[in-house]
C-alpha cells in the first residue's frame, strides 16, 4: 500500500487554508490539517474538513458530453473539440469575434484563468471576458481602486488579530470565512473592541460590542452619520488627511448633510448605539474594517465601497499593520481570477485594456493583434444573448443558472444562444443548456496556484489522478486553442503558465512556483525575484499616490418594499453549503446538515401572514416565484427575509433583482421586494 | 548565604553538576571546612558514572565507588543538595557571587517519599509495558510526558494512606477548589477547571455560553480525536442536537463529546488544537473525569432537567463510559 500526503489549498472560501490531502493507492481518502500554515494553524471548518469528498463523486463527469435530441452523449475528445473548435470559428466568422462570450472561473486555478483570458483574447479576439467576481466583488475592485489605487484587501488575515477595534459590515463572518473570525475572535480575547452592522443577527453579533441592525441598502447613510459623529466630536486623523489623501474639503460638506438624527430616521439605527459606534472606531489606534457582500452587492456597491474606504481615510486606518480596509473575498481564486485579468477590461495586474502602452505589451509578447475596446460584464452577457448580439458563449467552471440575479432571464438567454460549451466537474444547471459539456479535472487533480482573500499566492498540488477522462482546465483550453489556430499553447506545464504571467505582470514578477515551493508565503506586490511580498499595501504612499475621498450621497435601492410586494428579502450564504452547492450538496456530511433552504422570518411578520413554524410558502417577487419553508427568528428585521441561494429546489435568485450597480455592473442580491404568503 | 566570614568573603561553595566530579569536589570542600550548595539538574545525584559497569584502569565495578560518595553527600552536615534545579545567572565577584536558581516542581515531597517504588509500577507509567516511556519515577513526575492519570498518586495513597508522598498535581489542583476560601492560603487557581470550579453558578452559566457559543460545528475535535470510538451516534442525530445550526445546542453538544470519550481520552489536546475558535475543551474533560454526571452538569450548566436525565441515561447505557469517580 501506498500512502502519501499531498499539501494543497481549501478549494472553498478565499481564507486560503492549507491542508493535506491523504492519498491511499491513489485514492483520496481524507484532509490532514496542516499545523504551521499561517492561516490555519492545523484548524479548519467543517467544508475544509470534507474538501476530499465530492472529489470522486459517482456523479463527476467522466468523458464530454454532447446533446443530440435534447440528451447528452458521451464522445471522445477528439470529437468534443472539433465540434466546439468548429463552432466557435463559425460564430467569430460570422458574427465577429465580439459575439462570443466567455466567463472565467474563480474555482480554477491563476494559471487557467490566464489561459482562458490569452484565449478569449488572442484566439477569439474579444474582450468579452469575465467571472463571478462579478457577483461578489467588482464594486470593491471598481470603487477600492478609485480610492486607494488597488482593488484588493490592504492588510493581511494574520494581522487581525492585533487590531484595538474591529468593524465588520456586511460580513457573515464567522459562518463564511470561519479561520477569519478565529481572528475576530482572538483580538476580542486581546481586548479589541467589535462593532458589527448587519440586517440579521449573525452568529458574531452575540460577540459584537455594538450591533448596529440597519435596513438592507441604507450602508452610505450609515457610514455617513459614523463619520458625521467622528468630525463632530474632532476623532478624525488630521495629519493623515492633510498628508496623505485628496478630496475631504468635499467630502467634510457632503458629511455636514447626515446628522445622527437624519441617519437614524434612514437606517432605524438608534443615535445613541450610532454614536457609540462611532467613538468606538473613531477613538482606536488600530481600527480595521471587514466588509463583503453586504456593502457590494448593491446598486450603490461602488458607493458602499468609497463610503467605507473615506471611513478608513478619515481615521488614519489605513497603510499601517492591523488596520486597513479588508473586502473578504468568497471564493478560494476570486482574487486571483481578477489579477489575472478574466475581467472584460483589464490584463493581468489590472493593466487596462485602453492603455496603449500595455496592450502594446501584451500583442508583442503573443505575437497578435489584440481588441481595444472592453469587453461585456457578465451581467451585460446575459442581455446581449437575449437581443441576439451575444451568439456563444463559453462557461469554465461556473454556475450562473444558480448564481445570476433572475435566473429565469438567464436561462432564457443561455438557450437563445446557438452554442454555449459548459467546462465543469458537475454536470451543474448550467451544463444542463449546454451544447457540450467538457469534463474538467478538481483542484485535487492538478498543479497551480490559488490566490487567497490577502493576495497570498499557495500552491495547488496534483494529489490524484484525473477521474474518468477528465482533464486540468489548462491542457483543454490550451488543446482547444491549438485546433482553433492559435501557436502561443503549447504549454507543458502550469510551471511555464507562470512564468509568462510573471513576465507580463508587473505585481507577479517575483512569483515563482520555485520559490513558492520552498515555502516562501508570497503575497503580491511582489516585484522581483527578491522581493519579499507584501503584507500590507499602501505602507508610505497609496498606490494611486495620494488617497481619494469621494463625498457619497445615499440613494436608495432600486427596488423598495410597496403595497403589492411588502418584504425586503436579502440573500446570503449558510455555513454548510457553498455557493451552488455543485461541490457542497456532493458531500453527504454537510447534505445531512444542511438539506435544503429555507426562508427566515421575523416572527412579527410570520403572525401578521398567520405563518408556523416549518410551514411550506411561497416567496414571490415581481420576477417569479418559489415555495419554501418557514423558519421563524428573532435574528432578522421585521420586514425583511432571508433565504439562502445555494439550493436549486428552492433558487432564491428565482426572485432577485436584475438591477445594476451602473459603474461595477454589480446586480443587487442584496434588496429586492417579495412577497411572502401560504400556498 | 549568611556563612559570612570578616573580610567580607563567603565562606560557602556551589559547585555545579553532580556527577562524579561534581560529588567528590562537594565531598573535598565540604571536609575542608565549606559549606557546599550541589546543585543538578536531574532529580537526583549521580549523573552519568551510576550507568557504568566497570571502571578504567582498575576494572572496579563503579556502583562500588560511586556508591558510599552518594550516600556520604547525601549525609554530610555540610553539603546541601539543590537537585532537579538550574542555574540561571551568575553575578558578583571573586568570594562573594550571587547566583540564581530555577527549580523545577518535582511533585513529590521527598521527606515523606518512602522510595517504595509502587508509584513507578503503576499500569500508565510501568516501564516494561512501554519501553523508554518513564512518566513516573521514584523521585520525580516527568511534567511532559504526564498524562494525568493519577494511578501513581492512587498507588503511593495506598501504601501509605496517612503520609502520602506524591503531590499529583491533578489532585492538588482539584483538592485547591474544594477548599474554603479562608483555606486556600491566599492561593490563587492555576488552571482553568480551578477557575471554573471556583466560580459561582450565573458566571460558570455565562463562561461556557461564551465559550461554547463559539462554536461553528466543524466537528474538528471529533475528527482528530485519536480514542474517538463512535461512528456520529448523538452528535448526527436530529434528536439530540439540531442540524444545520450554529452554535450547536450549547452545552450539549460538548457535553456529548466529552462524555463519549471520557473513559478514553489521553489528554493528548489535539482537538483544542483542532479547534478554529479556540474553546477550551480539555477542561471539560477535566471536569467530567474528577465529577460526578450531575455534578458536571453543575460545572457546565446550561441544560434541562429532562435532557440531563436523557443525557445521564444514556450515558449509563454503555458500560464503557465512566459515570462516576473510581477513586
Amino acid at each position: 500500500m501506498k500512502c502519501d500526503f499531498v499539501l494543497t489549498v481549501c478549494p472553498f472560501c478565499g481564507c486560503g487554508c492549507q491542508f493535506y490531502l491523504e492519498v491511499m493507492d491513489g485514492e483520496l481518502t481524507e484532509v490532514l490539517p496542516c499545523k504551521t500554515d499561517e492561516i490555519s494553524e492545523g484548524k479548519l471548518c467543517v467544508k475544509g474538513r470534507r474538501a476530499a469528498d465530492f472529489v470522486s463523486h459517482p456523479d463527476r463527469l467522466k468523458s464530454p458530453l454532447i446533446k443530440r435530441n435534447g440528451r447528452f452523449e458521451p464522445v471522445s475528445w477528439g470529437e468534443a473539440l472539433d465540434i466546439v473548435s468548429r463552432q466557435l470559428s463559425k460564430v467569430k466568422q460570422k458574427h465577429g469575434p465580439d459575439s462570443i462570450g466567455i466567463l472565467s472561473s474563480a474555482k480554477c486555478t491563476n494559471e487557467e484563468n490566464f489561459l482562458l483570458m490569452k484565449f478569449a483574447r488572442a484566439i477569439i479576439g474579444t474582450n468579452n471576458i469575465d467571472h463571478c467576481a462579478r457577483l461578489c466583488h467588482a464594486s470593491t475592485v471598481v470603487g477600492l481602486v478609485k480610492a486607494f489605487g488597488s482593488g484588493a484587501m490592504t492588510n493581511s488575515v494574520p494581522e487581525i488579530e492585533g487590531a484595538d477595534c474591529i468593524f465588520v459590515i456586511g460580513s457573515n463572518t464567522m459562518e463564511q470565512h470561519p479561520l477569519i473570525s478565529t481572528r475576530v475572535m482572538r483580538a476580542k480575547e486581546k481586548g479589541a473592541r467589535l462593532i458589527v452592522a448587519d440586517p440579521r443577527c449573525t452568529p458574531l453579533v452575540g460577540f459584537a460590542d455594538v450591533h448596529l441592525q440597519h435596513r438592507p441598502g441604507t450602508d452610505v447613510a450609515l457610514i455617513n452619520g459614523l463619520m458625521h459623529v467622528i468630525i463632530r466630536d474632532g476623532l478624525e486623523d488630521k495629519e493623515f488627511i492633510r498628508d496623505r489623501t485628496e478630496g475631504f474639503e468635499e467630502l467634510e460638506k457632503k458629511i455636514r448633510q447626515y446628522p445622527p438624527e437624519k441617519v437614524s430616521q434612514i437606517t432605524g439605527v438608534d443615535v445613541v448605539t450610532l454614536e457609540e459606534a462611532a467613538r468606538l472606531y473613531g477613538q482606536a489606534k488600530k481600527a480595521s474594517i471587514l466588509y463583503a457582500m453586504g456593502i457590494t452587492q448593491h446598486t450603490t456597491g461602488t458607493e458602499n465601497v468609497l463610503s467605507v474606504a473615506n471611513l478608513a481615510m478619515l481615521t488614519g486606518n489605513v497603510s499601517r499593520e492591523s488596520t486597513g480596509v479588508n473586502p473578504l473575498r468568497g471564493q478560494n481564486n476570486v482574487q486571483g481570477a481578477c489579477d489575472m485579468g478574466a475581467l472584460p477590461d483589464v490584463y493581468s495586474g489590472y493593466q487596462r485594456v485602453k492603455d496603449k502602452e500595455a496592450r502594446a505589451k501584451f500583442e508583442k509578447a503573443w505575437g497578435v493583434k489584440l481588441p481595444q475596446e472592453p469587453g461585456l460584464t457578465a451581467t451585460e452577457m446575459t442581455d446581449a444573448a437575449i437581443n441576439g448580439s451575444l451568439k456563444a458563449m463559453y462557461i469554465m467552471g461556473e454556475n450562473p443558472a444558480l448564481s445570476d440575479p433572475d435566473i429565469d432571464h438567464l436561462k432564457k438567454a443561455l438557450s437563445s444562444l446557438d452554442f454555449l460549451v459548459v467546462q465543469d466537474i458537475f454536470l451543474s444547471e448550467a451544463a444542463q443548456f449546454a451544447h457540450v459539456v467538457l469534463p474538467a479535472c478538481s483542484f485535487a487533480e492538478k498543479e497551480g496556484t490559488f490566490t487567497a482573500t490577502d493576495r497570498r499566492v499557495q500552491r495547488v498540488r496534483k494529489a490524484i489522478e484525473p477521474i474518468g477522462d477528465s482533464k486540468p482546465d489548462w491542457v483543454i483550453v490550451s488543446e482547444l486553442a491549438g485546433r482553433i489556430g492559435g501557436t502561443q499553447f503549447n504549454y507543458t506545464s502550469p510551471r511555464e503558465i507562470m512564468e509568462e504571467i510573471a513576465s507580463l505582470t508587473p505585481s507577479y514578477a517575483g512569483i515563482s512556483y520555485q520559490r513558492l515551493d520552498n515555502g516562501k508565503v508570497l503575497a503580491w506586490p511582489c516585484l522581483s525575484e527578491e522581493h519579499p511580498g507584501t503584507r500590507f499595501l499602501h505602507r508610505d504612499a497609496f498606490t494611486r499616490g495620494k488617497g481619494r475621498f469621494f463625498a457619497v450621497d445615499y440613494r436608495e435601492p432600486a427596488e423598495l418594499p410597496d403595497k403589492d410586494y411588502p418584504l425586503i428579502l436579502t440573500t446570503g450564504r449558510l455555513m454548510f453549503q457553498y455557493h451552488t452547492g455543485t461541490m457542497t450538496r456532493r458531500i453527504p456530511m454537510l447534505e445531512r446538515e444542511l438539506p435544503t433552504g429555507s426562508v427566515e422570518i421575523n416572527p412579527k411578520d410570520a403572525k401578521n401572514l398567520s405563518i408556523s413554524q416549518g410551514e411550506m410558502v411561497k416567496v414571490k417577487s415581481r420576477r417569479g416565484e418559489i415555495e419554501i419553508r418557514a423558519r421563524i427568528t428573532k435574528e432578522i428585521l421585521p420586514g425583511v427575509v432571508f433565504i439562502p441561494f445555494h439550493f436549486a429546489e428552492c433558487p432564491a435568485n428565482k426572485l432577485t433583482s436584475r438591477h445594476l450597480d451602473p459603474e461595477a455592473k454589480i446586480p443587487e442580491f442584496k434588496v429586492c421586494a417579495v412577497k411572502v404568503y401560504k400556498g | 548565604m549568611e556563612r559570612q566570614s570578616g573580610n567580607g568573603k563567603i565562606g560557602a561553595v556551589l559547585v555545579v553538576g553532580g556527577g562524579i566530579g561534581g560529588i567528590q569536589a562537594a565531598l573535598d570542600l565540604a571536609e575542608s571546612g565549606y559549606y557546599v550548595y550541589l546543585l543538578e539538574k536531574s532529580p537526583s545525584i549521580g549523573g552519568v558514572m551510576a550507568q557504568l559497569d566497570k571502571t578504567f584502569p582498575t576494572n572496579d565495578c563503579s556502583m562500588c565507588i560511586l556508591s558510599p560518595k552518594l550516600v556520604e553527600a547525601g549525609r554530610h552536615l555540610n553539603i546541601q543538595l539543590i537537585t532537579n534545579a538550574e542555574l540561571e545567572e551568575v553575578s558578583g565577584e571573586e568570594g562573594s557571587f550571587r547566583v540564581k536558581i530555577l527549580k523545577k516542581p518535582r511533585y513529590i515531597d521527598i521527606e515523606k517519599c518512602t522510595g517504595c517504588g509502587l508509584c513507578a509500577q503503576s499500569d500508565f507509567s510501568n516501564p516494561k509495558e512501554r519501553e523508554e516511556e518513564i512518566w513516573v519515577d521514584r523521585v520525580v513526575i516527568d511534567e511532559a510526558n504526564c498524562i494525568q492519570c493519577g494511578e501513581c498518586t492512587l498507588a503511593c495513597l495506598e501504601e501509605n494512606p496517612e503520609n502520602h508522598a506524591m503531590t499529583n498535581i491533578a489532585l492538588e489542583r482539584r483538592n485547591f477548589t474544594e477548599l474554603l476560601p479562608e483555606q486556600r492560603g491566599g492561593r490563587e487557581p492555576e488552571t482553568l477547571a480551578q477557575r471554573v470550579a471556583l466560580m459561582d453558578e450565573e458566571s460558570r452559566k455565562n463562561f461556557w455560553q461564551r465559550e461554547l457559543s463559539r462554536c461553528i460545528k466543524c466537528f474538528g475535535c471529533r475528527d482528530v480525536c485519536p480514542v474517538w470510538i463512535y461512528d456520529g451516534a448523538e452528535l448526527e442525530d436530529p434528536e439530540w442536537i439540531k442540524p444545520g445550526e450554529i452554535p450547536p445546542s450549547v452545552p450539549l453538544f460538548q457535553i456529548i463529546r466529552a462524555y463519549r470519550i471520557a473513559n478514553l481520552c489521553v489528554n493528548c489536546g489535539m482537538c483544542e488544537e483542532a479547534c478554529p475558535m479556540d474553546i477550551p475543551l480539555r477542561t471539560i474533560h477535566q471536569l467530567m473525569w474528577r465529577q460526578a454526571p450531575e455534578s458536571v452538569f453543575e460545572m457546565i450548566p446550561g441544560l434541562d432537567r429532562k435532557t440531563k436525565q436523557k443525557l445521564i441515561q444514556k450515558v449509563k447505557e454503555k458500560p464503557k463510559v465512566k459515570t462516576e469517580i473510581t477513586r
